[in-house]
């Protein structure tokens, strides 16, 4: 079989690198795609652009954590301390300091950032559960901590950002406003995770994930990287927990620290297929519609019915669905069975 | 610059818990050369690798790369002096192709390349170098065993490295796959590299190396010219135990 083979390699001509047109399809994508979204809002009842504005921020979520669980690798389940510490900075420094919405936005996002930076030093030289389990354990944390500082946090009755009066330093931006700042973001999220699937950080990301051993003998600061990506990934969820507490004005250490917030975060990256940029857009789209809809035509079962799909959708598809074309796309092989058989399950 | 030996150990040791895996290791390597290390299993030479290039630290004695003091650098910064390595057990990047397991070499390696088509093509020609110019587009997990360390190889040349060391780039090929290799090997010496060899496969190592180095529950046994180091009964009594090296020394006798 070898023989055969050699001989058609042969005649092969090389192939270029890559075609250039190749390199801007996703980012005439993500601009078509952008536009749409413009489009589509004016287009929309009320109700319907509350559940697409939702859709956008758990794009944005499930985008930053696959920067630092499905890129690197390193599977965080405390993700949502950077959405609480995002949507606290903000109600915080809007209340005491009276700062404008645009600034407690910027400010919490520097923030979770930061916190990445430093949470990550130690946490990021844990690996597989070992590093899962401490970053769950930060958030759980985080939210005590929250709720135990009543003068600064408004404790477990939660915090009011100022929104009407005097004290609002920034205009409510309501559904409409919300729904393009939400955008944005997601736009802003799937545009890092482009830039880093296609760059030397990407290529640093993807080798400290198959091997850090290895990874580091081709010269890669491994530490450096690991800790980048962590405070990137924060950054993003900072902002949309900054953004997701002025949309609710009020908000609670309970619901901001959430760990189902994480599990949705996690779940949407796997079933899409961590590590790749379209994967997890999907998966958050695609789950999203899907809860939505079972929302509203099975109400008491829908949670049921939503988990069962969830269970199916891992046996069938463990690499996550954009993964999965790849692969049968470049084997030639789109049975179902034999992915699971691959995968031993 | 060119007496200043590439490598050079003082005293290197190193203790895991009561163990003592390598203890008190001198030696340099002269520029160019091919130095063999062998020695039973257990010998602390797989840690004697990881103990030049930084995956582990040593608890005693230093490491010099061209007469720096390199002891106790992180990985990433002994790669950027242009010293490479293999891994016993290869360690491909799944999920990248074999062109861009390459790259990553290329990309964060002594000489950063400046873009990504750069990388990509000075890949191909590493990859060519090493024979799997065919294989550019596949996934690692796609790969014969012998290829598997071809790429390993190529990984490590990417760096463009004036030391490379490999650990056992052999063990698993065919015999007829194993010429190629020492082939391979020559050319990179007649390059200007210095190669440390550890390696199982005798044969082979005496072929190709300029000199062997013996280790033997994590000390120097005895090092110089192959035929010589082969030869020496406490060699092979490391090896054979010391009924046989005695049985072959009265062999010889008579």
């Amino acid at each position: 079989m070898s023989d055969l083979n050699e001989t058609a390699v042969e005649q092969r001509t090389p192939r270029p690198v890559e075609a250039p047109w190749h390199r801007f399809l996703p980012w005439g994508a993500l601009i078509v795609l952008m536009l749409a979204m413009l489009g589509l809002q004016s287009q929309l009842y009320v109700g319907q652009e509350r559940t697409v504005t939702t859709i956008l921020m758990f794009v944005a979520l499930a985008q930053a954590w696959n920067i630092i669980g499905g890129f690197t690798g390193y599977a965080c389940f405390g993700q949502v301390v950077f959405f609480g510490i995002g949507g606290y900075a903000t109600a915080v420094m809007m209340v005491h300091l009276h700062v404008s919405f645009w600034l407690a936005l910027s400010l919490s996002g520097v923030g979770a950032a930061v916190f990445g930076a430093v949470i990550g030093l130690p946490l990021l030289r844990l690996k597989g559960h070992y590093f899962a389990i401490a970053t769950l354990g930060v958030a759980e944390g985080m939210r005590e901590l929250v709720t135990n500082l009543p003068r600064l946090t408004g404790g477990g009755a939660g915090i009011t950002v100022p929104t009407v009066g005097e004290d609002a330093t920034t205009a409510y931006l309501g559904n409409d406003g919300f729904y393009l700042l939400f955008l944005a973001i997601a736009g802003l999220a799937v545009a890092t995770a482009l830039l880093i699937s296609r760059s030397r950080f990407g290529f640093a990301l993807r080798a400290i994930h198959q091997d850090e051993d290895a990874a580091a003998a081709m010269g890669i600061n491994t530490t450096r990287a690991k800790v980048l990506a962590f405070s990137l990934s924060g950054l993003l969820t900072g902002l949309v927990g900054a953004t997701y507490a002025f949309q609710q004005v009020v908000i609670f250490p309970d619901r901001l620290f959430d760990v189902e917030i994480t599990v949705l975060m996690v779940v949407m990256v796997v079933i899409g297929g961590s590590g790749t940029v379209l994967g997890p857009l999907l998966g958050a789209v695609g789950l999203q519609f899907l809860s939505e809809y079972l929302r509203n035509h099975y109400t008491n079962a829908h949670t049921f019915i939503l988990g069962a799909i969830i269970i199916v959708a891992v046996i069938f598809l463990p690499q996550g669905l954009v993964n999965y074309v790849r692969e049968a796309r470049h084997s030639g092989n789109f049975s179902l069975l034999a992915n699971v058989r691959r995968f031993r399950l | 610059m060119s007496d200043t030996p590439v490598l050079e150990t003082r005293g290197l040791g190193r203790r895991f818990g009561g163990l003592e895996a390598v203890s008190d290791v001198s030696f340099s390597v002269p520029r160019g050369e091919i130095l063999g290390v062998i020695g039973p299993n257990g010998a602390g030479k797989s840690t004697f690798i990881n103990l030049v290039t930084g995956h582990v630290r040593p608890s005693a004695g230093s490491v010099h790369v061209n007469g720096v003091d390199v002891t106790g650098a992180k990985p990433w910064k002994i790669a950027k002096l242009r010293v490479a390595r293999t891994f016993q057990i290869v360690k491909p990047f799944r999920g990248m192709t074999v062109r861009e397991n390459v790259a990553v070499g290329v990309l964060y390696g002594p000489h950063r390349a400046t873009s990504m088509s750069k990388a990509l093509a000075r890949a191909d020609e590493v990859l060519a170098d090493v024979g799997l110019a065919d294989s550019t587009d596949r996934a690692p997990a796609e790969l014969s065993t012998a290829d598997a360390r071809r790429l390993e190889l190529a990984k490590a040349l990417a760096l463009d490295p004036q030391l490379l060391l490999l650990d056992e780039v052999m063990a698993g090929l065919r015999y007829n796959e194993i010429e190629p290799s020492l082939e391979l090997l020559r050319r990179l010496r007649d390059q200007g590299l210095t190669i440390i060899v550890v390696e199982h496969v005798m044969k082979a190592i005496r072929e190709v190396s300029d000199q062997i180095l013996v280790m033997h529950q994590g000390r120097v046994l005895t090092s110089g010219d192959p035929d010589d180091v082969l030869s020496d009964p406490r060699v092979i009594e490391a090896y054979l135990g010391k009924r046989y090296a005695d049985r072959q020394a009265s062999e010889r006798d008579v």
